[in-house]
């Protein structure tokens, strides 16, 4: 019943017109966002940091969201209609989802992932309502050895299911930790790695950071890539009518589709994407029609929208209960609600509830608004996917160095946001995944006060670890998992888990 | 190339940690968080490199003319910054988009214009006019 309270308050907070606005930006232009190949939601989520400064926490967290909401829906958009995956957790779709655009069943295709992906992130909101309160209050237990436990987990599965070479990943969480460490440390005052830069006594921002690995990077990328003019075909508002058939054929996936992606959702590293892989092979494999996929089957085009759809929920849960991002987005996230003095976490139900029901309820909204937005504009949608980098690109570069010198006034910024772009160039080229970089430079201050603080209380002794039994229990699944990778192909049964880097990883 | 530069970090890590005091388990110092991570670049890296040597090649960075395309890009952002505080951002902002554009490929003069005009009237309406925010003005100020 308090839920419930709690719940109608957030919707008389969300209703306001500012956060009623904030979120229509956020999905609008993590549409335009997840339609146009290139540009990912993590990046445009940095970007967007600076502005919701002038607002709230709570309408920034609507915002943000509706950003990375939004690119789920419109990546699909290209896929279906162009054969091009606006971002990766949209690749799937281009598998059937062109097929049937190739039919002449473009429309229909649209309105069903609009629907699916609806109803996903419903039920994935329903979830988020559900789970994190419950999560919350069991993570209040946590000491400062369960949290380093559990970062260590987190690492081990970021780093495997990143990328294809774990060890690019460790290496990059490992970067990412070091230059978290750049600066005076909090907890002794003592300068480390400033080499007498004052700008370096307050450490390196996050946000610079931020943007140039997943923004100047991208942009020199798309800068300098081949581009091919893409051939959109047309859709008219009658041709969006699924028929009898294709409606019933899409029930079973998207709920299917809704609840595996929330479940994954909760695993460290590229959620969404692996969500995608693992709703279509699901649905393959349930389906009494396998052969069809691959040459338009409805479930395989639902099923994995869905899934990146509410995926997106589920990875809020370990943002929002533990304050420990297990995605890039969600990285962003957690940046900005600091940026805001809001500190996730197991306190956070307790200190303000306020920003977490509002931010359900407004997911409620945003997620009815997203679908509104993507029935009747698919047409302007596509005609979006045809702009050239050419004309995109200089001005995206343009708000880039705009937007992070407005932060805090600071050159220094400015080259730093360039020096990560040039470096996350090279990065990508050599196939190493930016995601646990990212996350290694948000999650190294808590890393290192777990890691201080877990010693101090145990006098030195850290084998008193083994007198915490949920901290052994999250490292042993850590040894499990690592012993697993190394074994497994000895054994023969090789894992193969090849995900595309991109930013939502 | 990339894992070399890791691996020679990651051993400057190892020994500056030390200098700031690595301390003791129960009393710990400035240098022990740092050592564990420089510990831990080191040897992911040399365990890379040992199975890169094996691996083939990688391929090129650039393709025909990107490195061109990637330093003028470099060069033209670094601009931007060293000259925004003289000139300030709106005039900035107006010849750099022009350069990116030309930098991109964007044929013609009129459309490069048309775009970097609009994006310096756009940039100043969001940042000046909707967030307030106090931008150097440089010689229009």
């Amino acid at each position: 019943m308090e839920g419930l309270n709690l719940l109608i308050n957030g919707f008389m907070n969300s209703l306001t017109l500012v956060n009623l606005v904030a979120c229509f930006i956020g999905a609008l232009i993590g549409t335009i966002v997840g339609v146009l190949p290139g540009l990912g939601p993590t990046a445009t989520m940095a970007l967007m940091l600076p502005f919701t400064m002038k607002y709230g926490p709570a309408t920034g967290l609507i915002m943000m969201t509706g950003v990375w909401y939004g690119a789920m829906y419109g990546g699909s958009t290209t896929s279906i209609l162009v054969n091009i995956p606006g971002e990766a957790a949209s690749v799937v779709t281009c598998l059937d989802g062109y097929q049937m655009c190739k039919k002449g069943r473009a429309g229909a295709a649209l309105a069903l992932v609009a629907i699916g992906s609806f109803v996903a992130g419903t039920l994935g909101i329903m979830g988020l309502q559900f789970f994190a309160p419950l999560l919350g209050n069991a993570a209040l237990s946590f000491g400062p050895s369960e949290y380093l436990a559990f970062m260590i987990l987190a690492f081990v599965l970021l780093s495997n299911l990143s990328g294809d070479a774990p060890l690019k990943g460790a290496l990059m969480i490992a970067f990412g930790l070091f230059i978290s460490s750049v600066g005076i440390n909090p907890m002794d005052s003592y300068p480390r790695f400033t080499f007498g830069w004052d700008e370096l006594m307050m450490g390196i921002e996050f946000l610079p950071i931020a943007m140039g690995f997943f923004g100047i990077s991208e942009i020199l990328n798309i800068a300098l890539a081949k581009y091919v003019v893409p051939e959109v075909r047309k859709i008219r508002l009658r041709d969006l009518y699924p028929n009898k058939e294709e409606g019933k054929r899409s029930i079973y996936p998207a709920i299917r589709g809704s609840i595996l992606g929330f479940f994954v959702g909760l695993l460290p590293g590229p959620c969404t994407v692996i969500s995608t892989f693992a709703s279509y092979s699901l649905e393959k494999r349930a389906s009494k029609h396998p052969e069809e996929f691959g040459q338009g089957a409805v479930e395989g085009v639902v099923a994995p929208e869905a899934a990146n759809n509410s995926a997106v929920m589920g990875s809020m849960i370990p943002l929002l209960t533990l304050g420990i991002p297990f995605a890039a987005p969600s990285a962003v996230m957690l940046a900005g609600l600091r940026m805001h003095n809001v500190e996730p976490g197991p306190m956070l139900f307790s200190t303000n509830p306020e920003i977490f029901w509002t931010f359900i309820a407004a997911m409620y909204i945003g997620n009815l608004m997203l679908l509104v937005l993507n029935l009747p504009l698919v047409g302007l949608f596509g005609r979006i996917a045809v702009i050239r980098p050419q004309i995109l690109m200089p001005v995206i570069s343009l708000i880039c160095l705009v937007g992070i010198y407005s932060v805090r006034n600071s050159i220094f910024d400015i080259w730093v946001m360039i020096a990560a772009g040039v470096v996350g160039y090279f990065l990508r080229k050599w196939k190493y995944p930016i995601a646990p970089l990212i996350i290694g430079v948000v999650l190294g201050p808590t890393t290192e006060n777990s890691v201080r603080q877990t010693l101090m209380l145990f006098k030195g002794d850290i084998f008193l670890i083994f007198a915490r039994p949920v901290a052994v229990a999250l490292l042993a699944v850590a040894v499990a998992f690592i012993a697993y990778k190394l074994v497994a192909p000895l054994l023969g049964r090789k894992i193969k888990l090849k995900v595309e880097e991109d930013d939502t990883l | 190339m990339f894992v070399l530069v890791l691996a020679g970090l990651g051993g400057a890590i190892l020994i500056i940690s030390l200098a700031y005091g690595f301390g003791t388990f129960k009393r710990p110092g400035p240098g022990l968080y740092p050592f564990f991570i420089g510990l831990s670049i080191s040897i992911f890296s040399i365990v890379l490199l040992i199975s890169e040597l094996r691996s083939p090649m990688s391929p090129p960075l650039f393709g025909p003319g990107g490195i061109k395309t990637f330093l003028s890009m470099t060069v033209t952002f670094c601009l931007w910054i060293m000259v925004m505080p003289l000139l300030g951002y709106v005039i900035v902002t107006l010849l750099v988009t022009y350069a990116f554009c030309k930098i991109m490929k964007l044929e013609g003069w009129w459309k490069p214009l048309a775009l970097s005009a609009g994006t310096a009237l756009f940039i100043y309406l969001l940042f000046d006019i909707w967030l307030y925010i106090d931008l150097p003005k440089g010689i229009l100020g």
